[in-house]
């Protein structure tokens, strides 16, 4: 193995190497297109989960903004308490922003929201406290803040929709977690099939691959073809994926939004570049990784 | 150019395969190792391509401790020596020039040393003329001579051949030993594992003898048969 120091593109060198990467490839045509399928299929489930998830997301957040907290005084509650609340909510940074609302204009909101349900007029005097409409920052927040509003003096009571903050948390937990599960569980699954796919072809060349190291080639340049055969299996695999989900979205988001008017599908925004780059070279890694351990295996023995 | 001191071979199922072998080959020999099948050529061969590592002992082959040697650095070895088989172990999707040029490409050799070396060893072995040919269409003769030509195109100084003529007929078996000795006159050491009689007699080379893992006899101008020429033999 001479070297010149230079470093020059023996073109015989290449045309070999692809030579023998494309044999690979089509030797074992079948398998491959098996491989390159299941791998799609894998990646548009994630990707449908993720859609999804990204969908209930954004759901979720416009929920969760909309939330404010109603703080009631006390119906003792003099002028200087309130003023003291209000200063109180300026001075924390969580609140975005704090809303006076007198009793009055409670029972004008009150009467129009009630409008035909019940008959407001056989009301004879004002049963409402006065209150503070609070937003706040983080929706995460809306608990902790609404407890320390709690114990402030003239407070009489609190109130958030408790029940529909908590529950959203929780979805969004959950859903986060599973996320991170499933991709997991698909990245093993492609990468189990690759590398079954690969061990085929390495069956399938296991004369090649003896000649090879009889006549001293290294460990290294045997991989290669394999890896690059791995490569090839999970990058098309992803870029057959999103040509899928590209297909799903142009021709089955339409009918799905007027299914489910309700659900914001279109809300979730993608960066389509960053995600074709993203799930071509997750594909093409999973691939790598598959192959190397599937060649490694063989030329340990 | 090959040492071997104390080297014993153990595989794992307990058969000792190599007891015990001490043993010297000069630089430019031609040795014979014959012996009945089983009785430990192959794996003698076998741990000086580092194919095997011995269970004890020691082996050289030129200058690198191959029972040393790190794994990583088999193929460097390999490159300094050339193997040829009994079934050739010939790529038959692959042309004889293809065949030859293999050895070299996946090395990382570059292309000008393999357009300058495939043709120089399809020469030596006269097959220039079947380039193009694939293993299939050729005689066995051939197909080793395509083998031994992929052997030699590292310019190996070291041949290792394991029963090259185990599956050819009298005339190949000629052909492919000429081809061996002329190798030989070029300076290229050359260790031929044989239970082929009429070979060994007929080239009267050193015959180095094993029987149950151990040498018996080192002869330097030898016969297949301990002492005897094949007409002693058949006359006595």
């Amino acid at each position: 193995m001479k070297s010149e120091g230079t470093i020059s593109l023996d073109w015989g060198k290449i045309n070999f190497f692809l030579g023998e990467v494309l044999r690979n490839f089509t030797r074992n045509a079948g398998m491959q297109a098996t491989a390159i399928g299941t791998v799609a299929v894998t990646i548009v489930l994630l990707g449908a989960f993720l859609y999804a998830r990204a969908s209930l997301a954004h759901v979720a957040g416009e929920v969760m903004s909309q939330i404010t907290i109603s703080v009631y005084t006390q119906p003792d509650a003099t002028a200087a308490q309130e003023d003291a609340l209000r200063t109180a909510f300026a001075k924390d940074d969580r609140i975005v922003s704090s809303e006076f609302v007198p009793k009055k204009q409670g029972l004008r909101e009150l009467r129009e929201r009630m409008k035909g349900q019940i008959d407001t007029s056989i009301l004879t005097e004002n049963p409402l406290p006065d209150k503070f409409r609070i937003k706040v920052r983080d929706p995460e927040q809306v608990p902790a803040v609404a407890a320390r509003i709690r114990k402030l003096p003239g407070v009489q009571n609190v109130d958030y929709g408790r029940d529909v903050v908590q529950r959203l948390l929780q979805l969004g937990a959950v859903a986060r977690r599973a996320g991170i599960g499933l991709i997991v569980l698909f990245v093993l699954v492609a990468g189990i099939i690759i590398s079954n796919t690969i061990r085929l072809t390495v069956f399938a060349r296991r004369r090649e691959i003896s000649i090879m190291q009889l006549v001293g080639a290294t460990n290294m340049y045997i991989r290669m073809p394999f890896i690059c055969e791995g490569l090839i299996d999970g990058a098309l695999g992803a870029a057959l994926a999103l040509g899928l989900l590209a297909l799903a979205r142009m021709t089955l988001l339409p009918k799905l939004s007027l299914a489910l008017p309700w659900l914001q599908l279109n809300a979730a925004r993608v960066d389509v570049g960053a995600l074709v780059l993203e799930l071509v070279g997750a594909g093409a890694a999973v691939g790598v990784v598959a192959s190397w351990i599937a060649v490694g295996r063989y030329l340990r023995t | 150019m090959i040492s071997l001191r104390g080297v014993s071979l153990v595989y794992p199922n307990g058969v000792r395969a190599l007891d015990g072998i001490d043993l010297e080959i000069r630089k430019g020999d031609f040795v014979f190792l014959v012996g009945h099948s089983g009785t430990g050529k192959s794996s003698l061969l076998r741990l000086l391509y580092r194919e095997m590592l011995p269970t004890g002992g020691e082996i050289t082959v030129d200058g690198i401790r191959v029972d040393r040697l790190r794994r990583a650095r088999v193929p460097m070895l390999r490159r300094h020596l050339g193997v040829v088989f009994q079934d050739y172990k010939l790529l038959t999707d692959k042309t004889v020039w293809e065949n030859v040029a293999f050895a070299l490409q996946v090395t990382g050799a570059h292309t000008k040393d393999v357009m300058r070396q495939v043709p120089r060893c399809l020469d030596l072995v006269g097959l220039s003329h079947k380039s193009r040919m694939y293993p299939g269409e050729l005689s066995g003769g051939e197909q080793q001579r395509t083998a031994i030509a992929r052997a030699l195109v590292n310019n190996p100084k070291l041949l290792l051949c394991d029963e090259p003529t185990g599956n050819l007929d009298p005339a190949n078996t000629t052909e492919i030993m000429e081809l061996l000795g002329r190798i030989n006159l070029k300076g290229t050491t050359v260790v031929v594992a044989t239970h082929n009689q009429a070979v060994v007699d007929r080239m009267r080379r050193r015959v180095v003898r094993l029987e149950d893992g151990r040498i018996v006899t080192d002869e330097e101008r030898g016969y297949y048969f301990l002492g005897l020429g094949q007409d002693q033999l058949l006359s006595g």
